[in-house]
């Protein structure tokens, strides 16, 4: 679909810009002739395929509706978007935006949520358990 | 669920992911993203982005928590040279480092009486205010890490993230009351929160699951928290499980409230309202069938394509057989 857009767009500006420029074209050449039907038609058309063409490449619409949105974090987790930094880590779509909070692992969780109170000893002390519980 | 990201790390990491994680730390030490040119030529060819600086912080937290120092401490000073050694921020992270390489607990008091210092010379530190709840904490002094946030809870009313700590440090002691109190101030701030209405919810429950019978208006409350989490969230796994919890508690007592048919209209001492058995039951029935789809959902996925943690997948499919 992304590809179907791009070659509208191109064919859209392009008539768009023939048709421009026949019009400039026409006025400084016969300055009292009101403008050809043909420059007209073809400028319209450029205006309606590169409309489409927009329409067509833009992106996925969200749900508008609050729990269809949440409801789809849920279900689908963070999407990656194809982007990655430069250090190779990819770019990922949003998820809760109250995980911040770390209150979706239940009572006493290991969420990694509420970052200004993270247990750096607690942490440690499982990571080594489980090192000691593997050898 | 278990990819390794230090952009965007999953919720929860559990040791094989925090172990990948911080087996990215040659790669990105490797790789500065500031330039090593002097000054003015340095703004022009650096490379660097906010998220570079992300997934530095990131680094940093993994290689702590899986022991490499090392690592955890040329980030640091990175970090240190870009942003300066008075930046808030930083002032934590390097609190945190001492507070992870402390090998006794003495160690760890020392880290602590720096953080009173730090505080003495700036109070609005909020971080480390937040510091020194996290200190207290993990040395097993709960009632001072209650006192702690306490405090800073007087200080700044608006702060969410410690609204919650208390409610979970609070919840930890079993003092249900203060608990839902704080819980209901993250609400407050955060209406739109689902896994704020379930804590409340889990709260409610728990404050009263052990009592027998158990208490009617919480357990209504319970449901009615559940309720609103799943009303936000409509694929939320933890609100339907919570639904069909709370209901199957519900379902015998209410069931046996109306067989003693209309005293509970004059005993009506708490001003809340009791559901009535038949949208309990439905609202039972729904749950069941949300989950049934939850699973099927799940199962029909491939590995890694779900936002589903997949033992909350079983815990869900062990209670639909019970």
């Amino acid at each position: 679909m992304a590809f179907f857009g791009a070659v509208l767009n191109t064919v859209g500006a392009l008539f768009l810009t023939h048709a421009v420029y026949s019009a400039h074209e026409h006025t400084t050449a016969f300055v009292s002739t009101p403008l050809p039907l043909d420059i007209t038609l073809e400028l319209l058309l450029g205006v309606f395929i590169l409309s489409t063409g927009i329409v067509v490449s833009a992106d996925k619409l969200k749900p508008i509706q609050y729990a269809k949105w949440a409801g789809q974090i849920s279900r689908e987790g963070r999407k990656p978007e194809g982007k990655y930094t430069r250090e190779g880590e990819e770019i990922l779509g949003e998820g809760d935006p109250y995980a911040f909070l770390g209150l979706d692992g239940g009572i006493g969780g290991k969420g990694e949520g509420r970052r200004g109170f993270w247990d750096v000893k607690g942490k440690r002390k499982e990571y080594d358990e489980w090192v000691r519980g593997k050898q | 669920m278990a990819t390794a990201n230090l952009l965007s790390p999953p919720s929860s990491i559990p040791p094989p992911t925090a172990l990948a994680l911080s087996q990215k730390a040659p790669k990105i030490l490797a790789n500065p993203p500031t330039s090593s040119l002097p000054w003015p030529l340095s703004l022009l060819f650096s490379r660097e982005t906010p998220e570079s600086w992300a997934v530095h912080e990131n680094l940093f937290f993994s290689a702590l928590r899986t022991g490499d120092e090392r690592s955890a401490h040329q980030i640091l000073e990175r970090l240190e040279s870009r942003f300066g050694e008075q930046n808030e921020r930083i002032i934590t992270l390097r609190g945190i480092y001492n507070e992870a390489t402390a090998q006794t607990d003495a160690d760890l008091e020392k880290v602590f009486d720096g953080y009173e210092k730090i505080l003495r010379e700036d109070p609005t530190n909020m971080s480390i205010r937040k510091r020194r709840v996290a200190v207290l904490k993990s040395m097993g002094r709960t009632a001072d890490a209650i006192t702690a946030v306490t405090v800073l809870l007087q200080n700044s009313p608006t702060d969410v993230e410690a609204w919650a700590e208390a409610s979970e440090l609070y919840a930890s002691q079993c003092a249900w009351g203060q608990a839902i109190y704080c819980a209901e101030e993250v609400l407050l701030t955060a209406p739109t929160s689902w896994t704020a209405h379930a804590h409340v919810a889990t709260l409610h429950y728990l404050s009263t699951a052990s009592n027998n019978p158990p208490s009617l208006g919480e357990l209504s409350l319970a449901l009615k928290h559940f309720c609103r989490a799943v009303e936000l969230n409509e694929s939320y796994l933890r609100g339907f499980y919570g639904i069909k919890t709370v209901a199957s508690k519900l379902l015998p007592l209410l069931s046996d409230t109306q067989a003693s048919s209309k005293k509970r209209g004059e005993q009506d001492d708490e001003d809340v309202p009791i559901p009535t058995l038949t949208s309990v039951q439905k609202l039972d029935e729904l749950a069941t069938k949300k989950l049934g789809e939850i699973i099927r959902d799940f199962g029909s996925k491939k590995k890694g394509q779900s936002g589903y943690d997949e033992a909350e997948i079983i815990a869900a499919k062990e209670l639909l057989n019970r």
